[in-house]
């Protein structure tokens, strides 16, 4: 026969494909009847289109593939049978099924948490209906000392609003622990009794307006107008003036009675979700700290918040701000002052979304707490990893048993059954597998929740009740099942009648390399974790014990003493008297966070104008203050009570004398405003948490304060405790008295270190169990298919030693791969995690050798209570069953 | 569903199917189809109808023996049933009735 022109076999193909067989056979032969007249006249290409297009033509409903028996009755049966038998086959091998859904629902319910949190952070800032204009200001410093920072001189949002058309309204805001802003001592004025209250801030009017702060009592637009009014929120409302709309009233900080604050409205509370936590905001109107403040580029206290108009290019405006620049850069050349060049090169005024606060604000120097999107990112990541080993123990048990489904799956083969449908079977087991588990899951959340709300300090509300979160997690459900049952039901469905009824089912335990690479890829991550977790917890025992240059034990702070004006030196005497107490200071300053921070430019004396000046904190102490803080002093000498002249004396710490460049500092005069005389130097000490370094600081003569620091002769808390309440019930019997240790403010301004060791604990404890339990049913599996080959070994001499080294071997082998994979991950994700901290530990072998060796013994324990179970069995028992 | 009257182009395949009697395939319809109506008519639209009479029970259809003619191809060999036929008698009718009743003026006009 001669050779016979055909079209392309892969048309033919995807005909065969799609097409039904009513019509396959049939209709093949027409077109190919069609094509071998087109040939002839037309020629092979021309041909060959029109076979194609042919085959298209016949892509319609009437031709195409039908699954058989589409009786809708009947596949609702078979729905109904795949669940009851998946029920049954459940139920009667327990303790896999146990492990697999208990598995299955640790991952789950690990990630519905993390995820609700990874909600929550993203949703800060978002509630604003203008949100996408909204902006706030802040300053950049480029260079290698370089930071960024938000306040600024008070006129800024002024010059903003006055001089670009493009900025709708702005006003201005001091959050941070100054004048009246921070905490007070409050009352109403027919009250007499004070009490401590937070979160108190300076606003500009239009400040409510551009937060869109709802009001409750008062207008919006007028409630800060006046000079010397105060809004308050709606829970301190409640707490002073219950049932009583309070406008109108007036109210007094700090027993201070020449200044007291009508209260101009009463606003709703923050949101949780919102960078900003104030409950007082006291008017900026008719403010000003000393003469001149108000227009003087010299003291930077002010944020400021600021409404674009619609449509206007953030950028753009960014660029447009070289004009304020300009008059800062003006100021500083009328005061001659050397950083001019340095100020035109590395500095900018530069603008923030309200929305980017939260997570993206960096080492922002804002005073607001943060989140950090690199954390949300990295738990939302390891969330989602604890819930791929779980999907991970599922496909892996899944296949194991299969040995014990391959005769189920030939006889249905046997029978009829199409592999499609026995796919459909074993995801619809899956798919009940999973959602028991998320029911599993649900009540784990609920277990768990009070305790992560704790544990990541937000509080964090789980929406049952929303339709959005029952139907996602439905969806999840299902769609999780589908995943997890997908290698799965391919794998099982694919058995060959033939083969599996012959008896050659152990094909799915000889292929165990995917197996192997999964409990890699599970103890991989939970060495890595374990790795972390214990840099963690090493870092922050670092920086608690770490000598941080003072004393902050037994170290009582009495806050909220300025109420007692120029009686502080008595109660400070009387104090100095009691028996428990070894010292006393008073002050404004700590080095701890919460307590005040005031920050000059300094020059050698006279060289304001010819050099560079450079920033330091400047403290005002007493003369106890060294002494009770416990702080060493390295040259010269302290404050005197009895000399005058230390009116002007200065003391500075290590890293200020090598910033002023003196061999010898003591002696020397240097400037701010004014001229001071060094006359001491005191060893570095950590006045901030560890991320910086210690920065230039020092001490200058003061005596009055809001904290009396007491130090404690002993540990004797109680007794001195009420010693010291009954001296301050003497001197302000109407204030109670408040007060912590030093120690727990300085643990607290560490916390989110001892917060994100916490987090990661508890992921490392869940990704263990997770895979433990997995590792568990893995090796109680192989142990059952070995079962006879054990029998045997152990009847023909082997001892326990023997089947114990091989049945465990196997799996230590993959456990020291992995632990050779988790160690570089580690050391890499770790050391950039230390890149944060200036004062940092190394990270040693040790942790390696630590974790390395515990997830050794916690693999073999797992495995070797069943190796053990099975090595100690006796072999008549599993000799006997066949 | 049995569908009680038909198209124009069902008609058409049907008539074909009663023409070629025992050799009613799908490329004969088409051709015979085309042969008479002197249409151009798509391979897929003869199958689509054919499937759709099947299912109406006016045809039904067996897979035919290979002849040496196509090659060895296969191909389905369709055939009226009397359901085919009386539904192809009455429209026959229907329209012989309609005929008569056309007055003479207009046919000739």
């Amino acid at each position: 026969m001669k050779e016979k022109t055909s079209p392309p076999r892969w048309m033919i193909t995807f005909f065969q494909w799609f097409c039904n067989e009513h019509l396959a056979d049939a209709v093949l032969g027409d077109l190919l009847t069609l094509y071998d007249r087109r040939v002839k006249v037309r020629g092979k290409l021309k041909a060959d289109l029109l076979f194609f297009f042919n085959v298209i033509q016949f892509i319609q409903p009437f031709a195409i593939r039908r699954q058989r028996s589409s009786n809708t009755a009947n596949s609702l049966d078979m729905i109904r049978s795949y669940f009851k038998i998946a029920w049954r086959s459940m139920l009667l091998q327990r303790m896999y099924s146990a492990i697999k859904v208990g598995g299955f629902a640790i991952g789950i319910a690990t990630c519905i948490v993390i995820t609700l949190y990874v909600r929550h952070e993203l949703s800060y800032d978002t509630h604003y209906q203008d949100r996408a204009n909204l902006y706030r200001i802040y300053n950049e410093e480029t260079g290698p000392e370089g930071g960024t920072w938000i306040s600024t001189p008070p006129m800024i949002s002024s010059i903003l609003k006055e001089s670009y058309p493009e900025v709708a309204a702005a006003a201005r805001l001091i959050v941070q622990d100054w004048n009246n802003a921070g905490d007070n001592l409050f009352r109403r004025d027919d009250q007499i009794e004070s009490t401590f209250e937070e979160g108190f801030a300076y606003a500009d009017n239009d400040l409510l307006t551009i937060l869109e702060i709802p009001m409750v009592y008062g207008n919006r637009s007028l409630a800060l107008k006046n000079p010397k009014t105060i809004v308050i929120s709606k829970s301190k409302a409640d707490k002073y003036f219950p049932g009583v709309d309070p406008t109108g009233k007036t109210i007094v900080l700090n027993d201070d009675l020449e200044q007291t604050f009508t209260i101009g409205g009463v606003m709703a509370d923050f949101r949780s979700t919102s960078h900003l936590q104030v409950d007082f905001f006291i008017t900026l109107s008719g403010v000003e700290f000393w003469e001149g403040e108000q227009t003087s580029w010299c003291c930077w206290n002010y944020a400021n918040y600021i409404k674009l108009r619609p449509g206007t290019d953030p950028e753009e405006l960014e660029s447009k701000f070289v004009s304020v620049k300009e008059s800062y850069l003006e100021y500083l050349s009328k005061q001659k002052n050397q950083n001019l060049e340095f100020v035109r090169e590395h500095y900018a005024l530069r603008l923030q979304p309200i929305d980017e606060i939260h997570l993206f604000s960096g080492n922002m120097h804002d005073n607001v707490p943060h989140g950090d999107i690199r954390y949300t990112w990295m738990f939302g990541g390891v969330a989602v990893v604890i819930l791929l080993l779980a999907c991970i123990n599922f496909v892996n048990l899944s296949t194991a048993r299969s040995a014990n489904r391959a005769k189920e799956v030939g006889l249905r083969k046997v029978v009829g059954s199409h592999r499609s449908m026995l796919i459909r079977q074993f995801l619809s087991e899956s798919i009940l597998y999973s959602i028991i588990s998320f029911g599993l899951a649900v009540g784990m959340v609920t277990l768990f929740m009070p305790y992560f709300r704790n544990l990541a300090g937000k509080n964090i509300e789980v929406p049952w009740t929303s339709l959005w979160f029952v139907s996602t997690l439905w969806l999840c459900a299902i769609l999780l099942g589908i995943i997890a049952g997908l290698y799965p039901s391919l794998y099982l469905s694919r058995f060959k009648p033939i083969d599996v009824l012959k008896g050659r089912v152990a094909v799915g335990f000889r292929n165990s390399n995917l197996r192997s690479a999964m409990v890699v890829f599970q103890f991989t991550t939970s060495i890595v974790l374990i790795i972390g977790t214990i840099i963690i917890y090493q870092q922050m025992q670092f920086i608690l014990t770490t000598k941080v240059g003072y004393e902050k034990d037994q170290v009582l702070m009495l806050q909220g003493i300025n109420t007692l004006n120029e009686r502080q030196k008595t109660f400070k005497e009387e104090l100095m008297q009691l028996s428990d107490v070894q010292n006393v200071t008073i002050t404004h300053y700590l080095p701890v966070d919460g307590t005040k921070r005031d920050q000059n430019e300094f020059w050698r004396d006279g060289k304001s104008t010819e050099e560079r000046g450079f920033g330091a904190q400047v403290w005002y102490v007493d003369e106890d203050y060294i002494e009770t803080m416990g702080m060493k002093l390295v040259a010269g000498r302290f404050f005197k009570d009895d000399i005058a002249s230390d009116s002007s004396s200065i003391i500075v710490n290590q890293t200020m004398a090598r910033t002023l460049g003196f061999t010898n500092p003591i002696g020397e005069k240097i400037m701010t405003w004014r001229t001071w005389n060094i006359i001491g130097v005191i060893e570095d000490f950590h006045f901030s948490d560890m991320k910086g370094k210690i920065g230039p600081l020092c001490l200058v003569r003061g005596g009055y304060g809001d904290i009396a620091a007491v130090k404690l002769k002993n540990d004797q808390m109680q007794s001195a405790i009420a010693s010291v309440t009954s001296v301050w019930n003497k001197f302000l019997p109407n204030q109670p008295m408040r007060y912590s240790f030093l120690d727990e403010h300085f643990e607290r301004m560490h916390d989110d270190v001892k917060r994100t060791g916490n987090i990661l604990a508890s992921f490392t404890v869940f990704a263990i169990i997770v895979a433990c339990l997995g590792l568990f049913a893995l090796s109680a599996f192989m142990i059952e298919q070995r079962n006879k080959e054990i029998s045997i070994r152990i009847v023909l001499g082997a001892t326990i030693r023997n089947i114990l080294t091989m049945l465990t071997g196997n799996f230590l082998k993959l456990v020291v791969i992995s632990f050779f994979l988790a160690t570089p991950i580690a050391w890499y994700v770790m050391n950039r995690w230390l890149e944060d901290y200036e004062y940092k530990i190394e990270i040693g072998w040790n942790v390696f050798v630590i974790a390395g060796l515990s997830s050794i013994v916690i693999a073999l324990l797992t495995v070797s209570y069943q190796s053990v179970r099975a090595a100690l069995a006796n072999p008549t028992s599993g000799l006997r069953s066949q | 569903m049995k569908g009680t009257s038909i198209g124009e182009f069902e008609e058409l395949v049907l008539l074909s199917v009663g023409i070629l009697y025992d050799d009613a395939y799908g490329l004969a319809i088409l051709d015979e189809i085309e042969k008479k109506t002197g249409r151009s008519v798509m391979i897929s639209s003869v199958h689509k109808t054919l499937v759709r009479l099947e299912d109406k029970g006016f045809v039904k259809s067996r897979m035919g023996g290979k002849t040496n003619v196509r090659g060895g191809r296969d191909k389905r060999l369709y055939t009226l049933t009397p359901a085919g036929v009386s539904v192809l008698r009455e429209m026959k009718e229907v329209r012989n009735l309609m005929w008569k009743e056309i007055p003479r003026v207009v046919l000739e006009g």
